[in-house]
This record gives structure tokens, C-alpha cells and sequence, in this order.
């Protein structure tokens, strides 16, 4: 029902689809009383987005009406739904009607469907409806101008019966089609190949009367019936709260890093560490991680190690992480970067810092979100929307991300613009120098700090990570292969390490 | 059985009136502007006529002032719909019997005419 303005000018209210993530690409859910059409190709979800919504309909205490016209048997369609969560037998013949209206197609015309139509929305108080197999119906018209009257037809009974309403067609090959310029909405699924992988997207291409998400929006189909991820760059386009001006400094877990940091991590930045396999940016992550508290509670998210070994190199380093997830204070979350979205996996992200109030935060692995992209473009704003969202909710966040290239220099970082929106980027490097192999660390950009812009060494050991000294004596680190420039008296660096050690 | 002449411009709702109206148990003759409902009017006789304001030709406040002219159709119940609301249009026609806001409800419809009308009979 329409509520009122103070003009008594009805407003628009919705219909929520009880799919979460396409209630927020629609604003709320669909205008009740519109007439919607759902297009796709076979395969695509629209049965089950038309079962999911009328199920949630009744759930809320609506009555709604399922018509098919050559569409799935009425008895195979309930079992294939019978998968669903969502699915509940006893509503049907309840709350929820399944009918056919091919016969009365076939042998009335359009006019008698929309009569049909018409009547059992009255008389059942129907306050949603689907009509699968829309393309019947076209098929059936003599002619454009007549399908586009029943098209006018079911619009007109959709307002005055408040019943919102869902055509669902395979038909598309044209851009434009008649129908599409008189429904108040169209929403195209569609199943895009890339390479081995198979990706459903959901698409708004028009929604009269209310602002929307624009562009391909990813989704899935679960045993929860269709799950859709709103593009993390659209919805986040502005974070959902300004991020405060910080001054706070917080400590890295390691007072030689915080120190060579320039007093620690500014409260709410990001913090890129990038490096080769084996450097030390996952142990650097649970450094981080290790300064955790009840009131800066932390999150690890990962990819490439499952939680129980992440738990062992802690152990390893003597970090002491295994306490703090028994105590509640970091959440280790392991998100393997086979088939999942990457919409799916900032969802799962941000849900998971805002139900914690996390405040640190590992991501370890930023390589595994461009690995399940579909589009490389994607990359820069979709780091730009997530890296601003976590700092808009008071979050440090330390992000790392693997180069290919063990040894050598780094030409560029392999993520393009990545490191323009962090404000700080710490470098990890294999070195060789005399026949041995040294991890290096080098401060490259602390946006709020002034840093130690020397070349260290790292160390990783039974008591979690120590910054070392600067490679006296040598150059050419960067390139991997750092040679002497002059012999001290007290020796070499490699010499040097080994007294220390 | 009670006669309600349906005037409106509009593809689809002098259809969706006519349908609901006569589901009910009404008599309805429909017309696309006022004009032509005058013409209607004089091969009918109507008990209630449900019109739009804004139509083409001769609009729904002429046609009212053209009823209210004539001895033969002035007691004729006249109820009025339009999508602005009422405090909107309230000076331009007065005197009509009751107004219905588009976009309306079937109930609306069916409630507007049958307290003007009473229950169809037979």
C-alpha cells in the first residue's frame, strides 16, 4: 500500500526481496504495484529468483501467485526447490498458488490470460505475482501493438491491485524490446564464461521511480537460494562514514619496526608490505596481529595458509596468537582463493570488522582478490572503495602482497595503483651478499611519519620479528645482489650477523 | 443493474475500470474525454459517472460544468479522479461528489461507487 506525503500525494513504498544484497542495489527492494521484468538465459536463476522472492513474500505475511505458461512442470519445479532453504511446502496452497495459465493462452488469447490474471488476483488478495514464461505470451500476440497492450494491461492491474509484479523471460537477443520501455524495471542475469571458470552476474538495466546500483553486480546460487554481492566499488563508492583525521600512533607489535616506522602505524592507515615468497610478510601480518586486545580487537584474513598453520608459525615466533583467539580478540578468517567472488569476499571482510569492531587488520595475500576477478580493471577501485571503507571504520590495516620474483629488483608492484592508496609501503627483499641469502626490510613510504629510509636487515626468530642493522659497506641491495664497497675494519655485514647471532 | 459511465483518456484504465465494475456487478459504459461522454450519455442512462480530470478534447472539469448546465444530467453523481492531489485542483472544479487518487486501489474504486451507489443489483 502507497503511503502518503503530507500533500496527500501517495508515496512509493517497497517491497523488500528478502535477497540482501539486491534489496541494497535496489535502494530498499522493488516499488510495490511495478511490474518488473526478469530476463535471462536458460539456466540463468530467474526461476528460482521468482520462487526466492515469492517465498519471502509469504514468509512476511503476503499471499503470492506463481503462473507458468510453457515453463518447468509445476511437480518438478516444487522438487528443485524442495533444495532450497528458502523453500517451505507448507505455504504452498496456503499463501502461495502454482497454476498454469498456458491452456487459457492457447485458447483465450492474451485477453483471457490478462482476465485470468486480473481475477485471481482479487480473489486471492495476491499481493505478488510471477509469470514465468513470458516469451509465451509474446509468441501468442498477433502482433507488437497487441503484446504491448497486455503488457499495458497487466501494468494498469498491477497498480490498482497493489501487486507487484515479475514477468520472467528468456528472450533478449534484441537490446531493446518492446516491453522493456514499458515495465518499471528490468533486471537481466546472465552465466559469462571466463576461461575454465563460470560467473553469474545480475544487471539493473532500468528502475523507474528510485535510485539504483548501476553496472554488473555478481551473484551466486547456494543452498540459500540466489546470494548477491553488490560491486564493492558502487557500493562503496563514498565509505559509509568519513574516516576520522587520526593522529594516534600504534604500535606494529615490534618496537625495532615501530621505530624504524617512525613511531608506529598511524591509527586507521593502510600499510602495504610487498615481497617475495618466504620473505616475512605474513610473519610481519602477525606481528601486527600480536598487539591485539579487547580493545583493539584483530582480524586475520587469509588465503594461502589455513588458520591451523597460521596458528603454527605464531607459535613458531613465539607470538602468542593462539591466546588471543581463545580470548576472543583476533578472528582468524581463511578465504581459499579457489571459485569464490571477490564482492563475496569484501562482504565477508567488512561484515566481519563491523560485527568484531575490529581494529587491526591482516589481509594477508591481496594477490588472491586480482587472481578471482574477472576484470583486471576492477582492481585499482575496487582497493580504492574497501581500502577507504576500512578506514572510514577506524580500522589499521596491514595488507600484503607476494612479487614473483624471489630474487631480483621489483620493477613495479604487481597490482597496479595499489600503492597510491596506501599510505604507507614497506618493502621485503632477499639479499644476497658472500654466498648467503638475508631478509632486508626498507620503510619506502610512511605517509604521517618521518622513517628510517635505511636498508635492514630482518630477523625472524623465537621471539617474533627484530629489526636489524643497515647493511654497512655494501650497495646494490635492491637489485638482490648487493656487492662491498669498501671493507671495514670490524668486517663485513655478514660478519657482523654472524657475531650477533 | 446500476450504470457507471467511465471516462478516462488513458489506455488501460478505462479497460481496468470497466473490468473491475462489471466483475462487481455494474453496467459500464466507458468514454476517452468528455466530449464523447456526452455523446454516451444521450443513448444511456447513466446513474454515476467516474471520470478523469485531465483528458484531451474536453477535460473533466468541463465535462462537469457541462452536466451541472443541463437539467438532465445535473443530479447525476459525478466523482472525480486525478493524480494530483485534491487541495491541488479544488479550485478549478468544485461541487463533485467524491474524488478517487490515482493512481488507485480496486478497493478504492469499488468503495467510491458502491457508497454513491449503493450494492449493484440486479
Amino acid at each position: 500500500m502507497s503511503q502518503s506525503k503530507a500533500d496527500g500525494a501517495p508515496q512509493l513504498s517497497r517491497m523488500p526481496t528478502g535477497i540482501a544484497g539486491l534489496d541494497v542495489i535496489l535502494n530498499g527492494g522493488f516499488l510495490r504495484g511495478g511490474i518488473y521484468i526478469v530476463q535471462g538465459p536458460p539456466g540463468a536463476g530467474k526461476t528460482i529468483l521468482g520462487n526466492q522472492v515469492c517465498y519471502d513474500h509469504v514468509a512476511a505475511g503476503g499471499r503470492a501467485l506463481y503462473v507458468t505458461l510453457l515453463a518447468e512442470n509445476h511437480d518438478r519445479m516444487l522438487m528443485h526447490m524442495g533444495e532450497m532453504q528458502f523453500f517451505h511446502r507448507e505455504e504452498i496452497a496456503r499463501s502461495l498458488e502454482y497454476i498454469s495459465a498456458f491452456r487459457i493462452l492457447e485458447e483465450e488469447g492474451l485477453k483471457g490470460l490478462l482476465t485470468l490474471i486480473r481475477r485471481e488476483i482479487q480473489g486471492r488478495k495476491i499481493s505478488v505475482l510471477v509469470l514465468d514464461g513470458l516469451v509465451a505470451a509474446e509468441h501468442s500476440a498477433p502482433s507488437e501493438l497487441e503484446f504491448k497492450k497486455f503488457i499495458h494491461g497487466l501494468q494498469t492491474q498491477a497498480v490498482v491491485t497493489d501487486c507487484t509484479m515479475f514477468l520472467l523471460t528468456s528472450a533478449g537477443e534484441a537490446a531493446i524490446s518492446p516491453e522493456h520501455t514499458m515495465v518499471d524495471g528490468l533486471i537481466e542475469l546472465s552465466d559469462e564464461q571466463y576461461g575454465w571458470r563460470s560467473v553469474r552476474d545480475l544487471h539493473v538495466r532500468k528502475f523507474r521511480g528510485s535510485a539504483y546500483l548501476r553496472g554488473r553486480h555478481a551473484f551466486r546460487i547456494t543452498r540459500n537460494g540466489i546470494e548477491v554481492f553488490p560491486r564493492t566499488e558502487s557500493l562503496l563508492s563514498e565509505p559509509s562514514r568519513d574516516p576520522a583525521g587520526q593522529t594516534k600512533q600504534i604500535t606494529t607489535g615490534s618496537a625495532s619496526l615501530d621505530k624504524m616506522a617512525g613511531g608506529g602505524l598511524t591509527a586507521g592507515s593502510t600499510t602495504l608490505v610487498v615481497g617475495p615468497t618466504g620473505s616475512g610478510k605474513t610473519s610481519l601480518g602477525l606481528q601486527f596481529l600480536s598487539a591485539a586486545s579487547a580493545a583493539e580487537p584483530g582480524l586475520h584474513f587469509g588465503f594461502f595458509e589455513a588458520n591451523a598453520r597460521v596458528l603454527t608459525k605464531s607459535d613458531s615466533l613465539g607470538l602468542g596468537l593462539r591466546k588471543l583467539v581463545k580470548d576472543g580478540h583476533v578472528e582468524l578468517v581463511w578465504q581459499p582463493p579457489t571459485e569464490d567472488l571477490i564482492d563475496a569476499l569484501a562482504d565477508t571482510l567488512l561484515e566481519t570488522v563491523r560485527r568484531r569492531k575490529v581494529k587491526r587488520v591482516v589481509i594477508d595475500g591481496l594477490s588472491a582478490f586480482q587472481r578471482l576477478t574477472t576484470s583486471a580493471d576492477r582492481i585499482p577501485p575496487f582497493f580504492t572503495a574497501l581500502v577507504n571503507e576500512l578506514r572510514g571504520l577506524g580500522v589499521t590495516t596491514f595488507a600484503t602482497l607476494e612479487v614473483p620474483d624471489l630474487i631480483g629488483p621489483i620493477a613495479r608492484a604487481p597490482v597496479s595503483e595499489l600503492s597510491t592508496i596506501t599510505e604507507n609501503l614497506i618493502l621485503l627483499r632477499y639479499v644476497e651478499l658472500h654466498s648467503r641469502l638475508f631478509r632486508l626490510i626498507s620503510v619506502l613510504k610512511m605517509r604521517d611519519n618521518e622513517f628510517d629510509p635505511m636498508l635492514r636487515e630482518l630477523l625472524l626468530g623465537k621471539n617474533g620479528l627484530e629489526v636489524g642493522d643497515s647493511f654497512n659497506n655494501v650497495e646494490a641491495l635492491l637489485s638482490g645482489f648487493g656487492r662491498g664497497v669498501e671493507a671495514p675494519a670490524s668486517g663485513d655485514h655478514a660478519e657482523q650477523t654472524e657475531k650477533r647471532r | 443493474m446500476q450504470t457507471v459511465l467511465v471516462v478516462d483518456d488513458e489506455f488501460g484504465i478505462g479497460e481496468v475500470l470497466e473490468a473491475i465494475l462489471t466483475d462487481d456487478g455494474y453496467r459500464v459504459v466507458t468514454a476517452i474525454n468528455g466530449n464523447h461522454a456526452l455523446e454516451r450519455l444521450a443513448g444511456n442512462r447513466v446513474d454515476l459517472v467516474l471520470s478523469d480530470l485531465m483528458m484531451p478534447v474536453m477535460d473533466g472539469a468541463a465535462l462537469f460544468a457541462a452536466l451541472q448546465a443541463d437539467k438532465r444530467y445535473a443530479r447525476i453523481p459525478f466523482v472525480l479522479m486525478c493524480s494530483l492531489p485534491e487541495s491541488n485542483i479544488q479550485n478549478r472544479i468544485k461541487g463533485y461528489t467524491a474524488f478517487l487518487h490515482k493512481p488507485f486501489k480496486v478497493d478504492d474504486v469499488l468503495d467510491a461507487v458502491r457508497k454513491v451507489l449503493g450494492p449493484p443489483t440486479a
